[in-house]
């Protein structure tokens, strides 16, 4: 489904910074796998994700999605099968404009931006029923600009969003961490079940690690551009936050942090 | 009577200057670029419709409204600067406003008969019927004349601003103003802001262009340095328009910024009364810019407040729009 084949990465080449991240990286999802990935600041998360999306150049390597060679296709071009919900919930949503507003923009992705009308009251119903199920109470509020919903209601509608047009690919780029730990807990169930019912490929990066052993089918734990442990499935399943954690901590004695 | 005459000749230029306003409304509100090139766009939009109404004979109308695609041309230059060479949105527009001081002065030569370039062409010289001409002319006083600009004017106004509204409304529209208030999303929806970015400020000079054609209707004469200082009275004016009006729901942002154009214009005519030799204008003029700027700052914040402002008394009303 996803390929990343040896990927190169390094940053501020030519520097007295050069940072060698990813030499000859590699990872495959297959269809229909969830997988969380976890790992302290500077292990590559980010920039795992950043090379899936397209956000930033990569030295060397190949990326694959869903059998096509995406390794020199534009951010916006990748966006049309991939989704994204970010960290920052203003970064999913347009602050300006209503729910209404917002999901009617993000339904038409696929589509020509033309001079058809944006928003038709025949949607309405069904925008509504969306929002409903996010058992919010933002079904009352299609009228109202995102930006003045909290953090927790934007991400998501980012997510709802992100999901709803047909895609390949989903990305979760550590999106509950700017939310409360109950809040967190309500958008975690929404992401799994929304993942559950479109039958996403998923990728979540998270400093949760109980979020990383609950969720998903497989889990990562990476350190300085490497994969130091995989999980899949019922091995996953069996695997324990305490397990993981200790894991985590060895790693970070033998870094020094 | 001064008074008076100054209020109808202000209300004139203002509603000359909305179109300009609407432009850099598109630009500065939406896209949250502060388009410098709008000070050689402008006098570009007169040259363009003087030259097709004297070389070509086309009526004042159409010379107006054909002025635009001038206006967008150049907006194309700024925005492809500005987008894809990476220069920073305000030398993208310098570098445009300069060029066109050659570029506006080059084509003034098509203008007299012998090639020579002046600063300033007189329709009068040339008999040269503006919009506002009407058959008799004459036989009305001048009274009747100064409301028939008007209405002329705010037809024309009005006319840009429900087009603007209708197109904020569209599919395309909406990317217009995602792209103002959120790039990334854009990208998201697997479309480049920059082409977004570089139609809106094409469409913002090409209303420009149109108001500079206008204005040189309007005062009768082209006048080669008559985009100097555009970008300010045009800052001015939106700002003024949605720092005044923005809390009154039923007004929209275009209205506001035409009613901004209106109340600047005044305002700077009402100045002429005082500074009689208009020696100070440009600093009375900067200096009535910078005491909006700090009072808007203080009071609202042009971009952010603006919806929150709205929405929060959506929900003090119940929320009840669902």
């Amino acid at each position: 489904m996803l390929e990343l084949c040896d990927i190169y990465k390094t940053f501020n080449r030519g520097t007295v910074n050069e940072q060698a991240l990813f030499t000859g990286f590699s990872f495959k999802a297959n269809k229909g796998d969830f997988v969380s990935v976890v790992g302290s600041n500077g292990s590559g998360k980010t920039t795992m994700l950043n090379v899936i999306s397209g956000s930033i150049p990569i030295d060397g390597g190949r990326v694959t999605l869903a059998g096509q060679d995406i390794t020199n296709l534009p951010e916006y071009k990748r966006a049309a099968k991939i989704g994204r919900v970010f960290q920052d919930p203003s970064v999913g949503t347009i602050p300006g404009m209503t729910i209404l507003e917002n999901m009617s923009i993000a339904q038409n992705k696929g589509r020509p931006y033309n001079l058809g009308f944006a928003v038709s009251k025949k949607k309405y119903d069904g925008f509504r029923e969306t929002v409903r199920e996010l058992d919010l109470g933002l079904e009352d509020k299609m009228e109202i600009p995102v930006g003045l919903l909290s953090g927790g209601q934007r991400q998501a509608i980012a997510l709802l969003m992100a999901t709803m047009t047909p895609i390949s690919f989903l990305i979760l780029d550590e999106h509950t961490a700017a939310l409360d730990p109950k809040t967190a807990e309500i958008i975690m169930r929404i992401t799994d079940r929304i993942v559950k019912e479109k039958k996403l490929t998923a990728i979540m990066v998270t400093h949760n690690l109980r979020y990383a052993v609950a969720y998903g089918n497989r889990m990562l734990m990476l350190n300085h551009g490497n994969i130091v442990l995989e999980k899949n499935g019922d091995e996953k399943s069996a695997t324990s936050v305490d397990e993981l954690l200790s894991v985590f901590n060895s790693i970070s004695i033998e870094c020094g942090n | 009577m001064l008074f008076y005459g100054t209020t109808l000749y202000g209300i004139q230029t203002g509603l000359c200057f909305a179109v300009l306003a609407l432009g850099l409304y598109i630009s500065y509100s939406i896209l949250d670029f502060p388009d410098l090139s709008v000070d050689g766009t402008f006098p570009l939009g007169g040259v363009i419709a003087t030259i097709l109404m004297l070389r070509l004979g086309l009526p004042p109308l159409a010379a107006v409204l054909l002025s635009f695609f001038a206006g967008v041309a150049a907006g194309l230059v700024t925005g492809y600067l500005h987008v894809r060479c990476r220069i920073s949105k305000l030398l993208s527009g310098i570098i445009v406003m300069t060029a066109m001081l050659s570029v506006t002065l080059a084509l003034t030569q098509l203008l007299t008969k012998n090639g020579y370039t002046t600063a300033i062409f007189s329709y009068r010289s040339e008999n040269l019927k503006s919009l506002f001409s009407f058959a008799s002319e004459t036989s009305l006083g001048r009274g009747a004349k100064d409301y028939w600009i008007i209405a002329v004017l705010l037809v024309f106004v009005i006319f840009v601003k429900f087009a603007i509204d209708i197109f904020l409304k569209t599919k395309l529209g909406y990317m217009l103003r995602s792209t103002g208030d959120n790039e990334r999303l854009v990208t998201s929806l697997g479309k480049d802001p920059g082409k977004y970015k570089i139609l809106g400020i094409s469409l913002a000079n090409g209303l420009v262009a149109m108001s500079g054609a206008l204005y040189s209707q309007f005062t009768l004469q082209y006048d080669n340095t008559s985009g100097s200082g555009k970008v300010v009275l045009a800052l001015a004016s939106v700002i003024i328009g949605i720092a005044v009006f923005s809390n009154i729901r039923f007004i929209k942002d275009t209205t506001a910024v035409i009613a901004g154009a209106l109340i600047y214009s005044l305002c700077l005519n009402y100045l002429v009364l005082v500074d009689k030799n208009g020696i100070y204008l440009k600093l009375l003029n900067a200096a009535m810019f910078a005491i909006i700027l700090i009072f808007n700052d203080r009071l609202s914040g042009l971009r952010g407040l603006r919806y929150k402002r709205k929405g929060a008394k959506r929900i003090k009303e119940g929320g009840s729009d669902a």
